[in-house]
């Protein structure tokens, strides 16, 4: 009895020592999500969770203006390179150049200071006093156009991240995915593994050329036009600058075009960067553990743009939404990961605030796809146009695509399956991207108009004999199925013949069914896809997604989209990519998507939308739709 | 019987394994999805870069070469050798199940010889319905009635290790780990005020493990403190004029406590393989939550390494119970 006297005495007093203070945790920001980080090292990593560590405590040369996409402001560049200010130049051979004027004085968290010994030790900017401040060695800790040149060729050499390889097809203007295929090139096909120190040599040197110094400025030069460069530039991924010397004394490459092979797809245990930096970015890491996922960042002080206003971050990743929620309702936690479903019910609730209906470069459609396989598939029943199935080529006549596009009933969509917080898609470019226009066509339910393009389809047969055809949906996306079964029904009431069945299947079968035969066995699939940066064309732009033949769509719903593509809209595509000049472009892109709404080559549905729960005394969110959402902490208040 | 049982243990684990393609395989080596987007030739590259093709013998040898030095590999669930994430989660669970398990043992006894002392009457009938009341609740009911009273309603007892503050203490400099477990290093450190706050964060989850896991120890208990008091040697002494409570207490406990410190190892093995809903549920960053986490990534490293960890768990454990067991009877040693 003594015993349970003393337990409950002191369960009291622990009970007592919590007592509450209005705003927990002040000048901290408490993140809690259930995604993870990879690597701080921005060569490594290729997604978007990720990207939240290197955003925040490394640099780039640009960064996107607040949350426009394709407007950029000055960073590590003190000038954002333009046709008007010079800084972007055509060669008479085709030939483009950026040139970057590098801003002086850009400290890195660390810094390089001399010893009496003459050893050079890396010691906390922040820390340091003035007399230390005065030892530290030149160009340790100080971004230079060096530090720049540096970076994009390590990220390039590195050959790790699909989204580092972008900088590859930067500076090669798509002739080059990667290194790997570049010094397959050079070497005669020899892979690179097992390629001569020679052609490794022979390609450092034509990559090197590419990106010289001059004083205080990096140029980048281009064999030919490529729009999306500063796009790609002021990604946190790869284009993240990192200090030579740092790197180079933590056992990481040292800038020798000899050597570069050694580091080339690093294991990820094997990165010095992996779980270190020593960024110039507005937080620096204090501390990561991964057992436990926590990720503990602290403002830099010496943060050449305004410093943050919060002290620290901590990010941590907390599975359960239980435990998140009760975090949230608490105070113990600034922001949550949410369940769409708890929006409503934490909309309501005191001290906690929703911001909903963020847009995102993500668009969502129906696809179709011909010629399908025709062997042994059940999507397409008895591969005839008997009613009892459709043709392979069943989607190659447009007034079955027009028909199909009419017969779906978007508002329904909007305003009862997505609750008014999104628009309808207008085509490949959603808001923000160039080509967007908030007046171009778009198609509407209208059963009459509908009736009247399967009337004409196939010689006025399709309406006679009806179809019955299977469209996939991947499983756990209830929006999908709501829009296959909106369209379900609208094509029973404009004609019962019309039969169409819905399938919910892993994605890996999905996947398999439209990547994985020589032709795609799903004539119509609920799919979504965004661009990686924020210029439309170039090889992972909005546009040439959709409409390239060379796409990704286009690789996955068969030879007829692709001949389609190739004669309507390549040329135009190329059109647009040869030019650097918004004002040509601006215009192609639009007429495609126009295009893309008169040859009815998808069912664009809607525009993915986000929303972010936090407490209600945060502010400062910037969504960026290209970053992803990604949280940069530079600009979050949190009021006492 | 250790290195049989480890051996077994790896074999079978890295037969499952084996049953995956290479290609799936693969996937335990990726950081991301998106590392497999090279396509087939890459993916076929990589397959041949970590050996995944070679022969059962030729891949388990490579892995068990590796163990013997010390290597267990590389886990991308954690991000670090296996056997550093293994060693770093390991005191929190040992604090965590520590705490859980010895008041809950001597709970258990103390409750489960009351009730077998007072058969039929009301502690008893007390005991049992409050045991069983425990029995009945999945931990994720109680877990999370737990939160919701006494950290959502009152906030008493938050979920995590740590309160921030007391986490930046932890983690500056001035603070030496010497052993990863909070309640301890604090004490060590003379910061009697984070050793509050550790402590604040444990008692919701050690509460919830000791009432969910009590009443199979509780029920053990009483059954053979019943069977205990039937039997001859109990009567001779109290024939003989020996005082109740010491008969109770002294003759009849001791003996009945056998069957419980055998069931007491298996749950204390069981905890220590990681209690994962309850590590869930409070947020508490421990072995069962990784092993759950690496199962869940097809982290092959880990999940064999996670396996290997068991398997010494088990062993030491059937190990101590047999050691403690002449210690309760020494009759057993006799034999």
């Amino acid at each position: 009895m003594r015993a349970l006297t003393i337990a409950a005495g002191l369960l009291l007093g622990l009970a007592a020592s919590s007592a509450s203070a209005e705003t927990k945790n002040p000048g901290t920001f408490v993140f809690l999500w259930t995604d993870d980080v990879q690597s701080f090292d921005p060569a490594y990593i290729a997604n978007t969770p990720s990207s939240y560590g290197v955003l925040n405590v490394y640099s780039r040369l640009l960064n996107y203006k607040g949350s426009e996409i394709s407007e950029f402001v000055p960073a590590i560049s003190t000038e954002v390179p333009s046709l008007e200010n010079g800084l972007i130049k055509q060669g008479p051979d085709g030939s483009v150049t950026y040139t970057f004027p590098i801003r002086k004085g850009v400290r890195t968290h660390k810094v390089g200071v001399k010893g009496a010994d003459g050893k050079v030790t890396w010691e906390y900017l922040d820390t340091l006093t003035d007399a230390q401040k005065s030892s530290v060695e030149p160009g340790y800790g100080e971004i230079t156009a060096e530090d720049v040149r540096y970076s994009f060729l390590r990220a390039i050499l590195m050959g790790q991240s699909w989204m580092s390889n972008a900088i590859t097809e930067v500076i090669t203007a798509g002739k080059y995915p990667d290194i790997a295929k570049w010094v397959e090139a050079e070497g005669g096909g020899a892979k690179i593994k097992e390629a001569s120190p020679d052609v490794l040599r022979k390609v450092y040197d034509q990559l090197a050329s590419q990106i010289t110094v001059e004083a205080d400025k990096v140029t980048m030069k281009l064999p030919k036009s490529f729009p999306a460069t500063l796009g790609v530039v002021a990604l946190p991924f790869g284009a993240s600058i990192v200090d030579k010397e740092w790197v180079a004394s933590v056992g990481g490459w040292d800038g020798s075009g000899d050597t570069w092979i050694k580091y080339y797809r690093p294991e990820l245990s094997a990165d010095p960067l992996f779980a270190q930096e020593n960024g110039s970015g507005p937080f620096m890491l204090e501390d990561w553990n991964r057992t436990e996922r926590r990720i503990t960042l602290k403002r830099f002080n010496n943060y050449f743009l305004e410093p943050a206003s919060l002290e620290r971050v901590v990010m941590r990743t907390v599975p359960e939404w239980t435990t998140r929620r009760l975090q949230l309702l608490s105070g113990d936690a600034d922001f949550v990961t949410t369940p769409v479903e708890f929006l409503d019910e934490l909309s309501k609730t005191d001290g906690i605030k929703v911001v909903d209906g963020l847009p995102k470069v993500f668009g969502r459609g129906l696809f179709f796809a011909w010629p399908v396989d025709d062997a042994d598939n059940p999507a397409i029943g008895s591969g005839k146009l008997d009613g009892a199935g459709i043709p392979p080529d069943f989607f190659a006549d447009i007034d079955v695509r027009k028909g199909f596009n009419y017969a779906q009933n978007y508002d329904a969509l909007l305003k009862q399956v997505l609750l008014g917080k999104t628009v309808q898609s207008r085509g490949p470019s959603v808001r923000g991207i160039m080509g967007y226009r908030p007046d171009s066509p778009v198609y509407s339910y209208n059963p009459a108009k509908a009736a009247e393009h399967f009337k004409k389809a196939y010689g006025g047969k399709l309406w006679e004999t009806g179809f019955t055809l299977t469209a996939y949906v991947q499983e756990g996306t209830p929006q999908g199925t709501a829009a296959l079964s909106a369209l379900q029904q609208g094509l029973q009431r404009i004609n019962p013949k019309f039969k169409l069945k819905i399938q919910s299947l892993p994605w890996a079968s999905i996947s398999d069914k439209l990547n994985n035969r020589a032709k795609p066995a799903s004539p119509l699939t609920y799919m979504g896809w965004g661009p990686d940066y924020s210029d439309p064309g170039g090889p992972l732009g909005a546009a040439s997604y959709y409409l390239s033949p060379t796409g990704l769509v286009g690789g996955m719903v068969g030879q007829g989209y692709r001949d389609l593509m190739a004669e309507k809209f390549k040329p135009l595509l190329d059109e647009a990519w040869a030019s650097n000049d918004p004002a040509v472009r601006e215009p192609i892109y639009a007429k495609l998507q126009e295009m893309s709404y008169e040859y009815a080559t998808t069912q664009f549905l809607w525009e993915e939308f986000g929303y972010i729960v936090t407490r209600s005394n945060i502010d400062g969110f910037v969504n960026n739709m290209i970053l992803y959402g990604a949280w940069d902490f530079s600009t979050i208040k949190k009021a006492n | 019987m250790l290195p049989v049982v480890m051996f077994a243990l790896s074999l079978m684990i890295f037969a499952l394994q084996m049953s995956l393609t290479p290609t799936q395989r693969l996937a335990a080596y990726a950081p991301s999805p998106d590392f497999l987007k090279g396509g087939q030739e890459s993916i076929r590259a990589l397959i041949e870069q970590y050996g995944l093709n070679d022969p059962f013998y030729i891949q388990y040898g490579r892995w068990i070469g590796n163990i013997l030095t010390g290597n267990l590999g590389w886990s991308e669930t954690a991000r670090q050798p296996v056997g550093v994430a293994l060693a770093s989660l390991l005191p929190a669970t040992i604090e965590l199940v520590f705490l859980a398990f010895f008041p809950g043992l001597f709970l258990a006894i103390y409750l489960g010889s009351r009730a077998g002392i007072h058969l039929n009457r009301w502690p008893d009938h007390l005991i049992r319905v409050f045991t069983i009341l425990g029995w009945s609740f999945p931990v994720y009911v109680f877990g999370l009635l737990m939160l919701l009273i006494f950290y959502s309603a009152l906030d008493w007892f938050p979920p995590g290790r740590l309160s921030q503050w007391a986490q930046a203490v932890v983690s500056s400099p001035d603070f030496v780990r010497y052993t990863g477990a909070n309640t301890v290093d604090a004490l060590l450190n003379g910061n009697f005020s984070v050793f509050l706050d550790a402590l604040r964060h444990l008692v919701a989850p050690v509460v919830t493990l000791i009432y969910v896991n009590l009443a199979n120890m509780t029920r053990v208990m009483r059954t053979s403190m019943l069977e205990t008091l039937r039997q001859d040697y109990v009567r001779t002494a109290r024939a003989k004029g020996m005082p109740r409570r010491v008969v109770e207490l002294h003759h009849a406990r001791r003996n009945a406590l056998l069957p419980v410190a055998t069931i007491a190892g298996m749950e204390l093995a069981y905890m220590m393989g990681g209690v994962v809903i309850t590590e869930t549920i409070f947020d508490y960053s421990g072995l069962g939550q990784f092993a759950a986490k690496s199962a869940a990534n097809l982290d092959f490293p880990a999940i064999l390494g996670f396996g290997l960890y068991f398997a010494v768990v088990l062993v030491v454990l059937n190990l101590l119970v047999d050691l403690i067991y002449p210690l309760l009877d020494p009759r057993v040693k006799t034999k």
